[in-house]
């Protein structure tokens, strides 16, 4: 192919220079060319190397259905493979290459692979790489030891390993009627819904709207229909409910007119604007869709036809009109309908010179005759091109005389040079989108094609999509369709414009295949041939979603868009059925491939908000190291300068115990608990009672779920007659939200409760330890806080610097301990105040690593023993299920299985190696470390304890209880630690609780 | 006492920023309201509860899902089935809510702390809001006054329409630094300030 | 998939939370009959076609709402609050949004 740009013609701005590289070559071209355009306006005709056997190919089409020319665009480090050249807009700096080829796209080792064709075929790999069955690389072995060096060599672009820097972001959209397809038919569609005043959004994978409008021969209303694609962008971009968005492919149909769509935003630009992001991915909600996606034009699959050089016609025809580039000076077409013939016209027009024209057809109408004539081409009907020649470009084909009944080949060859063919096999609607709204497509056998089924979801399809290739149609059906998707009545056709008609037959030969020698392709992209489509079939795939797995037909990057219809007319020949009753494989979203980031968009780096307590600047400030727990960050030790995390937490440990210690505690679930009823509630999800908690008082309470599981513990405090704070875990406290939602909507309605997440609303500091009193009478005003005033479980209201301040007197370190909450926006100010009262009394901030230890000290249980698994019994709660009232789990607690001794009970775990523990390691009996086995439980929670000054855990153990005072070993042959270990009571420090009493 | 903290305060960056070619497309800021209550009423009490917001507020909430009203300085609307979120510039409205809504009528929550309110406010803030939301916030779907409960990821938002082209966002305290920031990136092609 | 709450209008199944199927009967809470507990606590029909289910729009009003479903083809036939009871704001129903 002799491929140039004409002196006139197209609609790129010849007066600007863009210059961009391919493979290191610098080259020039124009605004508004694509990669494709360019590069043949250059005369380059080798775009890449195929997929499996190393072919150089060139472009075939001129638009999102190219198999061939992929290439990878490089942007500083980051690297983008599998970028159709025909879609890629240029731009200065672009630099592109091509892909799969070494060293080099003209010399290209691989290649060789060619030459061992028969090889290659479908389930190659597989079936040869399997291995012996005996031996070293036996069975799957030997395809492991072979894999490498495949991956390798088969493929298309690499992708990189950089971070990719530039933003990509998402947007919601909701309109009335959603255009798919900016052809006449969308033009239309857009402009009559738009008319009734609805909500419209156009969408249109290219960068100008117009689709066939902007490179075939129509007028419409009396003008150059490029001319009528301008005033309609005119008109529509000018209406305040209508949106144009160019350069976005709707890729995903689902369900409830929920739409999926990638805006390529700045692909185009040298330098987006700031805080442009590249892509953005849009979601519909659309009350109607006019699918306007237009058809695809499929090629014939004959020998030789991968060759660069061979172009689908109407690709050969958009060049010329559209970019100015003229793809040959010595073309044939090759072809089995009409509508090619105005292809090779428009071609001719262009300056090429048009030798022969080959149709596999007998007869052919009369006015692709005077088409014929027009072009100045032989017309040879009733033949075929047999085979191509040329190695990295086209030099010539071979015909010889074709019988479109029987598929016969006869007669002698002919040899036509040529440096270019342009071929047609009919066209295919593209319905990916309406299959993918939910029903199968139906094959139409006059137009030899799939065609659009009937709607199951609210959208109409309009113009080639429906099989309706004339641009009055299109236009007719578009305006239909927009008035249909607005909901307008029924009324006359008023307005429409006249479009020029063709007087062509549509229909094309029932011709899919020259079966001839040499390697025909069907999918060019992964390199399938019709004979592994034959191959296939011999091998027992009678399903053709078996065929396209086992082939690999039609699952690359284009999936199939040129060589499904194809494939399948040869597997049915294969079966000897019809093609509709081989089927057709149903589309599945994307329609084209789409940008992770735009998936990912804003959620990238942490992927999670960040949950953050009033005073998470002041640990951070303060030296703490925080520890995500879901989506909040808490401290995990305020580490002094050279300290470990373990001399860290001990430090803080000890400092509770020996004076007094605070800790940040605003992460607590707290729901508010309200309503008349709210204590009764209560009483249904609680295993104890709170209708008997005073006023002023708080509890310590258990849920279990409805299996008679544990579930969830905290304190819940009564502030009034009919007003509860509950207090939960941190990581359950959205689930025990819900929980208890859903038992007031559905279990008990006649229930008068609110529940209100308050989370936020306080800030919770634990102020805890001997001297813990001590700091508050330094502090607190408006209230005692001496024993009588606050006993334990008391309430007291009061004041700290000023701020109001809820206090409760509670324990989890087993401490003398008051948990002091205030509004959230005077947290810090508080703590601060708290910090400062402290002093005096060598207060330290402790973290999670020292709760930890303090409550592991004292037995207290978390998430790590409320695993799911564990009953109230097991964690020896048994004293809170009460006995005279039911609750939530009340009824399947005590059934099999869920008592006796065998259950897994908590204990309490002392190494004696004076090493530590881990958590997850097994507890077994056996002493022997070769051979670890029965485990009898495992270690749940692991600290050093500073008070016992040994490494302690909290373990759950078969019949534990009866096991306290024995001896176990520790396995855990992951880590390597094995070791001994004495079981005991959970209470490790304090049994008595006297310290609680200060 | 100190004024209550912002959970902004690290993030807080005043000034214009973004893509200010066709200028500041949002203002963002924060309102302060010193007062944010809910006001949850009992299956059949829903008019009472309407009524006690009006004597304590001023402010006719209109019945319907969503419905709510807005002046300078005071804000009402509809968040869940009988449920009202009812904001003030000036402190003690909760109590002033409580000495109106008995048990037997419904419930007052305090949320003053617990809620952080974010304003958008200009011609862009439809579309800056449609980047994080999935609601229709056309004129049409969403009038003035009237507001939607709904969540972008994690983050639950109460939102009002508290003007043609503005919005007033009510977030959870904890989570609001992570959502300014979302909202300020989100903000950038369009150019925003931050008053 | 979208999912017309009754109170907040058709929203994104995103933000619901499934909360299991609807139609079971808890039986009396005072209640020691094994069968009907084993049978609320853990049968679930599981049906391929029309479905009764429990929604709860937990990124919008909290309200739980009882989806009429068809599993097979995610149609929904009916949305109302799980509340039997629920008289409120039944004048107030959001229209269908993007709907014409």
């Amino acid at each position: 192919m002799s491929a140039r740009r004409i002196p006139d013609g197209g609609r790129v701005d010849r007066s600007r220079q863009v210059r961009f590289t391919f493979d290191g070559t610098s080259f020039s071209g124009h605004p508004g060319d694509t990669l494709a355009s360019a590069l043949l306006a250059n005369g380059v005709s080798l775009f890449g190397r195929s997929f499996k056997y190393h072919r150089p190919r060139g472009v075939m089409t001129a638009g999102i259905d190219e198999p061939n020319a992929l290439v990878t665009v490089l942007k500083g480090d980051v690297r983008e493979p599998n970028i159709p050249a025909t879609m890629l807009e240029i731009h200065d700096g672009l630099v592109a290459v091509s892909q799969n080829r070494y060293p080099s796209l003209a010399f290209d080792v691989g290649a060789v692979n060619g030459l061992a064709g028969k090889l290659f075929s479908a389930g190659f790999y597989y079936k040869t790489f399997m291995g012996p069955v005996i031996g070293p690389l036996k069975g799957t072995r030997f395809w492991m030891f072979s894999e490498w060096f495949i991956r390798r060599a088969a493929g298309l672009g690499r992708a990189g390993y950089a971070t990719d820097p530039v933003r990509y972001e998402k947007v919601n959209a909701f309109c009335d009627v959603l255009v798919v397809g900016a052809g006449p038919a969308g033009l239309m569609a857009a402009r009559a819904a738009a008319d009734e005043g609805r909500r419209v959004v156009l969408a249109d994978l290219h960068a100008r709207p117009g689709g066939s409008a902007n490179w075939s021969d129509d007028t419409i209303d009396g003008m150059a229909a490029t001319d009528w694609v301008e005033s309609m962008i005119a008109d529509l971009s000018g209406r305040d409910n209508v949106r144009m968005l160019p350069r976005t492919t709707v890729w995903g149909y689902y369900d409830d007119n929920t739409i999926a769509a990638l805006e390529r935003v700045t692909d185009h630009k040298a330098k987006p604007e700031t805080g442009e992001p590249r892509h953005r991915t849009w979601t519909f909600r659309a009350g109607s869709v006019v699918l306007a996606t237009g058809a695809l034009e499929r090629p014939l699959v004959f020998p030789g036809n991968d060759r660069p050089g061979v172009m689908l016609a109407a690709a050969a025809e958009r060049y010329a009109a559209e970019f100015g580039v003229l793809v040959g000076e010595r073309a044939v077409l090759f072809t089995n309908n009409d509508r090619a013939y105005r292809s090779a016209a428009a071609l001719a027009r262009a300056g090429a010179k048009i030798g022969t024209i080959v149709d596999v057809r007998d007869t052919v109408s009369a006015a692709a005759r005077r088409l014929a004539a027009e072009c100045g081409a032989e017309l040879l009907t009733g033949r075929s091109v047999v085979g191509t020649e040329g190695r990295r470009q086209l030099s010539g084909v071979t015909v010889r005389a074709f019988d479109a009944r029987s598929g016969a080949i006869s007669g002698d060859t002919r040899n036509l040079a040529a440096d270019c063919l342009l071929v047609s096999g009919g066209w295919s609607p593209a319905l990916h989108l309406a299959s993918q709204a939910g029903a199968r497509p139906r094959w139409d056998h006059a137009l030899q094609a799939f065609l659009p089924p009937e709607p199951t979801q609210n959208w109409v399809a309009a113009g080639a999509v429906t099989g309706a290739y004339s641009t009055a149609e299109a236009l007719r059906q578009g305006h239909e369709a927009g008035r249909r998707a607005a909901g307008a009545a029924e009324g006359e056709e008023t307005g429409l414009p006249l479009a020029s008609d063709d007087g062509l037959d549509p229909t094309p030969a029932p011709v899919f295949e020259i079966h001839a020698d040499g390697k025909a392709f069907v999918d060019h992209q992964h390199d399938v041939t019709a004979d592994d489509v034959r191959l296939a079939h011999r091998e027992g795939f009678v399903s053709v979603e078996h065929l396209k797995r086992y082939t690999t037909l039609g699952m690359a990057t284009d999936q199939g868009k040129t060589s499904n219809v194809p494939g399948m007319a040869i597997m049915a020949a294969a079966v000897g059925k019809p093609i509709d009753e081989v089927g057709t494989t149903r589309f599945r979203p994307p329609f084209a491939p789409v940008s992770l980031g735009s998936l990912a968009a804003e959620r990238h780096g942490h992927l999670k908000p960040e949950r953050l307590t009033p005073m998470h600047d002041w640990h951070v400030a303060n030296g703490a190291r925080m520890l995500p727990a879901g989506l909040w960050f808490r401290p995990q030790i305020y580490g002094l300068p050279g300290e470990t995390i373990e001399q860290a937490y001990v430090r803080e440990a000890k400092a509770v115990r020996d004076g007094v210690g605070i800790v940040d505690v605003s992460t607590l679930g707290k729901i508010a608990v309200q309503g008349p009823d709210a204590a009764e509630f209560l009483d249904r999800v609680y295993t104890n009672v709170f209708s008997t908690l005073a006023g002023g008082k708080a509890r310590y309470g258990l849920m279990l779920r409805e299996d008679g599981f544990a579930y969830d513990d905290g304190t819940t405090w009564r502030l009034g007659e009919t007003e509860f704070l509950m207090t939960t875990t941190t990581v359950n406290a959205g689930k025990v939200m819900q929980n208890l939602e859903y038992f007031l909507d559905v279990l008990w309605p006649d229930l008068k409760v609110h529940l209100t997440s308050v989370t936020d609303e306080w800030a919770g500091a634990a102020l805890s330890g001997p001297k813990a009193r001590k700091v508050l009478e330094a502090c607190v005003g408006g209230t005692a806080v001496d024993d009588a005033t606050l006993p334990f479980m008391g309430i007291v209201r009061g004041e700290i610097d000023g701020v109001p301040v809820t206090i409760c007197r509670l324990s989890f370190s087993g401490e003398l301990a008051y948990e002091v909450y205030c509004g959230a926006g005077h947290g810090t100010q508080v703590w601060e105040a708290l910090i400062e009262a402290g002093r005096p009394f060598g207060i330290v901030p402790y973290g999670l690593e020292a709760l930890g230890t303090l409550r592991i000290e004292k037995g207290h249980v978390t998430g790590a023993e409320i695993d799911g698994r564990t009953t109230a019994r097991d964690l020896h709660l048994d004293w809170m299920l009460s006995k005279k009232k039911p609750f939530i789990g009340s009824a399947m607690m005590d059934r099999e299985g869920m008592t006796g001794s065998r259950r897994l009970q908590l204990v309490g775990v002392v190494s004696l190696d004076g090493r530590p523990l881990n958590g997850g390691a097994h507890i077994v009996e056996s002493s022997n470390p070769a051979a670890p086995r029965d485990s009898i439980g495992h270690v749940t929670s692991v600290c050093y304890s500073p008070a016992l000054r040994k490494y302690i855990a909290l373990a759950l153990v078969e019949d534990g209880k009866a096991r306290r005072g024995t001896r176990a070993f520790v396995s855990d042959p992951l880590r390597g630690r094995f070791g001994p270990v004495e079981l005991v009571s959970h209470h490790f420090f304090d049994p008595e609780g006297k310290r609680l009493h200060g | 006492m100190a004024e209550p903290l912002s959970p902004l305060q690290p993030v807080w960056q005043p000034g214009r920023h973004g893509n200010l070619s066709g200028g500041a497309g949002v203002v963002l800021s924060e309102t302060h309201p010193s007062s944010i209550v809910q006001v949850a009423a009992w299956a059949g009490s829903e008019r009472a509860v309407i009524e006690a917001i009006r004597e304590a507020t001023g402010l006719a909430v209109p019945d319907g899902a969503g419905g709510g009203v807005a002046t300078r300085t005071k804000a009402a609307f509809g968040i869940a089935p009988g449920r009202f979120l009812v904001v003030d510039q000036a402190e003690g409205l909760e109590t002033e809510l409580r000495s109106r809504i008995d048990a037997g009528t419904g419930s007052v929550t305090g949320l003053s702390h617990g809620r952080t309110a974010i304003r958008v406010d200009g011609p862009k803030a439809e579309w800056v809001l449609s980047k994080l939301f999935a609601v229709d916030f056309s004129l049409t779907a969403l009038p003035v006054g009237s507001g939607v409960a709904t969540q972008h990821h994690d983050v639950l938002a109460q939102i009002q329409r508290s003007a043609a082209m503005r919005f007033d966002l009510y977030v959870f305290r904890s989570l609001a630094r992570s959502f300014w920031t979302t909202l300020c990136h989100s903000a950038e092609d369009v150019g925003y300030e931050v008053i | 998939m979208l999912i017309t709450c009754p109170y907040c209008g058709p929203r994104d199944v995103s933000e619901f939370t499934y909360q299991g199927e609807a139609g079971r009967t808890r039986p009396d809470p005072a209640s020691t009959d094994r069968a009907a507990w084993d049978g609320y606590v853990y049968d679930r029909l599981n049906p391929a076609g029309e479905h009764s289910e429990y929604w709860q729009h937990s990124g919008g009003c909290r309200a739980h709402l009882l989806v009429k479903r068809n599993t097979l083809t995610h149609e929904i036939a009916s949305v109302a609050f799980a509340r039997e009871d629920q008289r409120i704001h039944s004048a107030g129903r959001r229209g269908k949004g993007a709907r014409p």
